[in-house]
Order: C-alpha cells, then structure tokens, then sequence
C-alpha cells in the first residue's frame, strides 16, 4: 500500500473522533458589476449574480464532502461590502437591499451571507452613514445577512465618529431583538484592519480587489491540535510544544487547500465561468462541543484554566506554531489567520468566563497576539452607547498600533445583567455575560474626529 | 498558433481535391468549437492528485468484531465493479479494523452510491465504514 497504515489510522482518527472539519467553503461574490442609480435594478442585479454564482455552491460542497470524507461545516458566501455597490442609496433602500440578500441567502440554501458592510476607517460617505443607520433594523428584519464595519487601521487611524456610530448600531440593534437575546448583534462586526478574504462569517466581505468570484477555506481543528498537546506531556519543552502543533496544522491545512480547489474546479465547471481558488485560513475556530475548544489547549499546555497567568504566552506559542505548520502547507494563507476566541463558541472558555478567570481585560491583552478580537463577547444590556465605543475604542488602537486585524462583537443583551446567559444554540452556543467597566469614558468617546495613524504607517 | 496551423493543414489534407480556403476555415471552425466547448474553465488546478494513473480511494472499517465483515464489505466493493488493490484486516482488543485500497477507475455509478451501499452493510455488522479518495491521505501526509 502507498500509505502507512498509521496515516491512514491518523487522519481517519482526526475526522471521527477530533471534530476536525472544514470550517467553512466561502463564496467570494463581486457585486461590482450590480452598480445603478435606481435602487431597484441594483436590487434585481444583485440578485441575479448571486442566483447564477451561488446555485451551485451548497451541491458543490457536499459532493467535496462525499468525496474526501471530509464535513465541511458552513457553506456560505460573501459579497463585496454593499455600502459600495450601493453608494447613494438612501437608509430604507439599504434595508430593503439587506432584506432582499436574505431572500437570495435562503433561495441558494446558504445559513448566512456576509458583506452588509462598508469600509470607513478614513471617512464615511453619505452611502456609507446610510448603510450604518440601517443596520440595526436590517439586523432585525433579516435572518441570514452579516454586516461589518471597518472603522480603524494602521496606515488611516481610527475614525472616532464610525466608532461612535457603530456602538450606536450595536445598541439598538441588540434592543430591536430584545425577544431573542439580542441575537441580531451576532451578525455585526466592528473592525479595525478588516482583511479582503475573510472566509469566517460574521465578518466576511469580498474585498474591492478580489477577482470576480473566488473561493476562500477557513480551516478548524483545535480537537486535532488538543490531541497533539498531550502527546507530547507535560514535561516537554516549548520547543517539542511547537514542533507538534506545528505537523498537526500542516496536515489540516493540506486538507483544506486540497478541499477548497476541488470545490473551486467543481464550481466553475458547473457555473461556467471561472471561479478561482482563493486562500486557505490557517485558524483554529472552536465550537461549543466538547474537545472542540481552544481553552481546553491552553489548559491542556499546564493552564489550571484559560485566565491563568501565562495564558497570553500559551496562545502566542499555539497561535505562532499554527501558522509555521500551516504557511508550508498551503500556496496561499490569507485571512485572519489566528486562533479564534469567541467566548460563546467555546464551551471552556464560557466555564472560565462564568467563573470569573477569564475577564474582558485578560480578553483583551489575548487579542493582541491572536484574531480576531472580542468575539461573541455578551455585555450587560445596560452598558451604556459610550462604554461599548470605549471597549471598540481600545480594541481597535491595539490592532492599530500592532498593524493586525482586531474586531469588536459585542451583544449588550437586553433587558440581561452580569451572571445571566444569553442563550442562542447551535454554532453560536451561549455565553455568560461578563461584567463591563463603570469609570465614565463619556468625554473622550464624544470627542469625534480621527485618532491620527501610529508611526509605523509612515513605511515608505 | 501553430496547433491552428497544423490544424488547418490536417484538414485540407483529408478533404483532398474537395479543398478550398473558404471550406477549411468552415470545418475547423467547427472543430475549434468543438475543443473549446469539452474545456472546462480555466482555474488552477487540484493539487495533491497522485501522479500514478487512475482513480484510488482507500476504504476503511471499524468497529466490533463479527463473523462476516470483510466478506461483506468485499462483496459490495467488488459488485460496484471496483478492483481490490491491497487489504490489512488487524483484530485489536476485540475491535475490528480494515484498510482497503481500491481502484475505482472501473467503478459503476459514483463515489456517493459506493458510500451508501457500504454504510448500509456497516449499519447491519455495526462496523463504521469511510470511503474516501486516496488524495485525501495524498494531500496530508505527502511533502
């Protein structure tokens, strides 16, 4: 036989017991082409090359699945930021447009379409305000569209009045859905260095240079990775430590690149046109089942839980090794590329936050080495609209400073206090609500303005 | 350009005397057509496929041992019209473990209905049972 038998005992072990899967199968759509001045026949355009990219994406990615033994959790797609493809529309026409990539979401058969979105980290458009004053209630009205903003990064700053603009957003979108724990501020993301080809939904947009219609692979594993951690015991060296998680992701990562051009031919042979294959991201994204996690890692690294001291340093290592495994893997890494730590996705991580050993601040110093940023982080419903500005304020000044991509989604649950979970099943799990800051930041977060570009986006 | 040429000039030589300029345009005109519509779009092509010719996939069992689970599961491989290139059967602490690998370059029908037909069998030994294309294993444990 061609194999050892222990790789294919390895791999099949991976697949059945060690959750490991492909994350996600995006469709990177551009919507370029979608551009009129009367609403409605950006409506009709936009969904028509949906339709016509998109009908094929599901089937596709299943017969992938069928062929490599392989799930591929999500298949999803993502759109250039609509702020663009509609710029000039006024707030009501974006909700209609919101509501009619729901309906295009649902008749492809996807679970969720991002790229509500618009770029702002230097200065808002009349198109851009319009698409922010619309998202709560196209968060509200739709099931399946994800927005994003990106409001900072290192060569512009960070915009002040974005910043403000979208605590606004998150607020009011969390009291428009109220009846279901804020849900609606799942799907909406601040940025700061937002990146082109995002695969992981909320966050996803085809970015302005992006081909026509390309696809992108989020890889996941961390149960794989788990496995490698404690092969190794407790008394190997960080070296040792390294060096196994870094075999580990090269091997998923191959197995991502592998799926996501067989999906990237099928398509294009279906479709008829050329759809490309875009990157693979090397991330570990949890889930909320058991060994899926990336706190059980920490803990499994000699943590007594993720919160501990030295968990930043453990993340470092996992989040570094992950990416040297992976960047030899693969033709093209992009992405985020970085251990994801959405609190309520990770069922250690939502133990260690009800327990008070992981905190917004310990949360925080974590973003700065790895992506995303505070994800899926559930606040009291009554943090105020100058508070959650703050919160995205700093998040963003560390991706900034540090030029990497860090992210705000926050869900003030309304009507919910410290203590309580807000409940939202299925991928997104449930999260503890974590206790906020009462020091007032109201002077400086109504400052406005830009916070001028760091040193080092002077490169040239 | 020059395999239009060569093109061009096979298909004078095979009309014989019946050839002028305007006929041979129209017949590899056609032809070209023809070419282009077989094409699949451009894109950048499956790496990790096996250099060797023909289609594997590599078949694998386990569960709790039984009477019958190899003869059952060689018996769905070999209707599907599949070629058994190499089997490792091992008992290990009661459990039953299988590696097949298989040719299915001959295979009737796909890949999918290969998988149901095992899994059916499975389901009656209680034997989980993968069908999975060898550029799997390819892509993950090969440099």
């Amino acid at each position: 036989m061609n194999y050892d038998i222990r790789e294919i005992i390895d791999t099949v072990q991976m697949l059945e017991v060690e959750n490991f899967d492909i994350r996600t199968i995006t469709l990177g759509i551009s919507l370029r082409d979608c551009s009129s001045r009367l609403p409605q026949t950006v409506r009709a355009r936009v969904y028509d090359k949906i339709r016509r990219t998109a009908a094929h994406h599901v089937n596709v990615a299943e017969e992938v699945e069928a062929l490599y033994g392989v799930r591929i959790t999500n298949k999803r797609v993502s759109v250039t930021p609509v702020a663009l493809v509609a710029d000039g529309a006024s707030r009501d026409e974006f909700v209609a447009l919101a509501q009619l990539l729901d309906v295009a979401a649902e008749h492809v058969g996807i679970d969720y379409l991002a790229g509500f979105s618009a770029l702002v980290e230097k200065g808002m458009t009349t198109g851009d305000q319009a698409l922010i004053e619309a998202l709560p209630e196209a968060l509200a009205t739709t099931e399946r569209v994800c927005a994003s903003v990106n409001c900072g990064s290192t060569q512009a700053g960070i915009n002040g009045d974005a910043v403000l603009a979208m605590a606004r957003a998150v607020k009011e979108t969390a009291r428009l859905t109220a009846d279901r724990d804020s849900i609606g501020c799942a799907r909406l993301v601040a940025f700061c260095n937002a990146v082109q080809d995002n695969p992981f939904i909320a966050g996803a947009f085809h970015g302005v240079s992006e081909p026509e219609a390309t696809i992108n692979v989020g890889i996941s594993g961390p149960g794989v990775i788990l496995r490698a951690v404690g092969e190794v015991g407790a008394t190997a060296d960080f070296g040792t430590l390294a060096d196994a998680i870094k075999r580990m992701a090269f091997k998923i990562t191959r197995a991502g690149e592998l799926v996501g051009h067989r999906c990237a031919d099928l398509l294009s042979r279906k479709t008829g046109m050329p759809i490309s294959f875009g990157v693979v991201d090397i991330s570990l994204a949890p889930t909320p089942a058991e060994g899926d996690s990336i706190a059980e890692i920490l803990i499994a690294m000699g943590l007594e839980d993720a919160g501990a001291p030295g968990t930043t340093a453990a993340l470092a290592l996992l989040n570094e090794s992950v990416k040297r495994g992976g960047l030899m893997a693969a033709r093209h890494v992009g992405g985020l590329s970085g251990a994801f730590i959405p609190v309520a996705e990770d069922e250690a991580m939502v133990q260690a936050a009800r327990k008070g050993h992981i905190t917004l601040e310990k949360l925080e110093a974590m973003t700065a080495i790895c992506s995303v940023g505070l994800d899926m982080v559930a606040v009291p419903g009554d943090t105020s609209v100058e508070t959650l500005a703050g919160i995205m304020f700093d998040e963003f000044a560390i991706g900034m400073v540090n030029n990497k991509t860090t992210s705000c989604r926050l869900i003030p649950v309304w009507g919910k206090g410290v203590g309580e979970m807000a409940d939202y099943g299925g991928l997104l799990g449930r999260a503890p609500i974590m206790p906020v800051s009462k020091l007032s930041n109201t002077t400086f977060a109504l400052r406005g303005g830009r916070i001028p570009a760091p040193i080092r986006s002077l490169t040239n | 350009m020059t395999e239009i040429r060569r093109l061009v000039e096979r298909v004078a030589e095979a009309m014989g005397p019946d050839a002028s300029p305007e006929r041979v345009e129209a017949v590899a005109q056609v032809v070209i057509e023809e070419m282009m519509r077989d094409r699949p779009p451009e894109s950048a092509g499956t790496p990790f496929v096996s250099a060797e010719p023909g289609e594997r996939a590599i078949i694998t069992a386990y569960g709790l041992d039984r009477p019958g689970i190899l003869a059952a599961i060689t018996n769905v491989v070999s209707n599907s019209g599949c070629n058994i290139l190499d089997v490792s059967q091992k008992i290990l602490q009661g459990y039953f473990t299988l590696i097949m690998l298989t040719d299915i370059t001959p295979m009737r029908g796909d890949l999918r209905t290969l998988q149901q037909k095992l899994s059916e069998v499975g389901e009656r030994l209680q034997v989980r049972v993968l069908v999975q294309h060898e550029d799997l294993f390819n892509a993950m444990h090969r440099p």
